[in-house]
């Protein structure tokens, strides 16, 4: 096997994490910001140097809402980011033997 | 696993190993679902057992009625204590896991209203037959056994068609299925009916639970 195999945009601990958690939504439900933050376990600087390059590849999709303090942004995981969350599951089975 | 692979770059100058990268997908997963969950298992094997206490126990004091009267006095207190303390830890728990949630799927405080207002409207027409002197075995057995049940049921499963929840819904068609059963089986029956299969109903979504968290 090689570094082909595995998404290099997922194959990160952090972003792996991000993946995964938004995946464990129901299609098409989104995720708070701040929720995801709380689950995930890291700053909002780091979490959004993360989120942003799952954006540009499409994985993901953000939406804000509401002005100032009262603004709210939600994550959700977009069909192209499920079906590479799912290539990659599959990458990684294959990789360790189908375990 | 067949053979150790080989490390693989995690594109940030350090090395992420396939193997660890599954361990903390499987653990991230899990994780996940376990704090999405609306309805956990063990919340679910609580309000099974509830039921059959509450259910059991009336069905215990109604059993050798000849001819049928109503459940002791100690029943309705308890089934309502039941039911409230049902819908306060239902709707305590699902409002946490679903925090920040958004979307079709999130539990909305209309639905819970519905089906509040739908179980006071199952009351308030007992209270109505009762006035209208229609028989104990009817209003003290049959109608309130199977009535909370099947509309209960069927609007929860409303609500869970509206919210593309395939489980919840099969459960909430499961419990009005088993309001219409007790029908069958006489006033004092239908309680019965109720305790074992509102028990059978909710440990079984249990298990489903558990098995598609894990999955």
């Amino acid at each position: 096997m090689t570094d082909d195999t595995l998404d290099p945009l997922i194959h990160v601990p952090t972003r792996l994490k991000i993946v995964a958690t938004l995946a464990a939504l129901p299609d098409g439900d989104a995720l708070s910001f701040t929720r995801l933050q709380d689950m995930i376990g890291l700053t909002p600087g780091n979490l959004i140097i993360h989120l942003r390059k799952l954006e540009e590849a499409d994985y993901i999709s953000s939406e804000k809402t509401g002005n100032g303090s009262a603004s709210k942004t939600t994550v959700a995981l977009t069909s192209h980011g499920r079906t590479a969350l799912d290539a990659y599951t599959q990458a990684l089975r294959d990789l360790l033997g189908g375990l | 696993m067949n053979q150790a692979p080989e490390p693989v770059s995690a594109g940030n100058g350090s090395y992420f190993d396939p193997q660890q990268a599954a361990a903390l997908l499987d653990r991230t997963t899990l994780r996940a679902r376990r704090q999405f969950e609306p309805w956990p298992p063990w919340l679910l094997v609580v309000r099974g057992l509830g039921a059959l206490v509450v259910f059991g126990g009336i069905w215990l004091s109604v059993r050798g009625q000849h001819p049928y009267a109503y459940p002791t006095a100690w029943a309705i207190p308890g089934g309502v204590a039941f039911g409230t303390a049902n819908t306060v830890a239902t709707v305590a728990v699902a409002k946490r896991a679903m925090a920040g949630v958004s979307g079709r799927t999130k539990l909305r405080r209309a639905d819970i209203a519905i089906v509040t207002v739908i179980l006071i409207a199952v009351i308030v027409v007992m209270g109505v037959l009762a006035h209208n002197g229609v028989s104990d075995r009817i209003v003290y057995g049959l109608y309130p056994a199977a009535a909370p049940l099947i509309a209960g049921g069927l609007a929860w499963a409303g609500i869970m068609t509206a919210r593309a929840n395939r489980r919840e819904f099969g459960t909430a068609v499961a419990v009005a299925v088993v309001g219409a059963v007790g029908l069958l089986a006489g006033p004092a029956g239908a309680w019965g009916v109720d305790a074992v299969g509102v028990c059978a109903v909710l440990l079984g979504n249990a298990a489903i639970g558990a098995r598609r968290q894990r999955s």
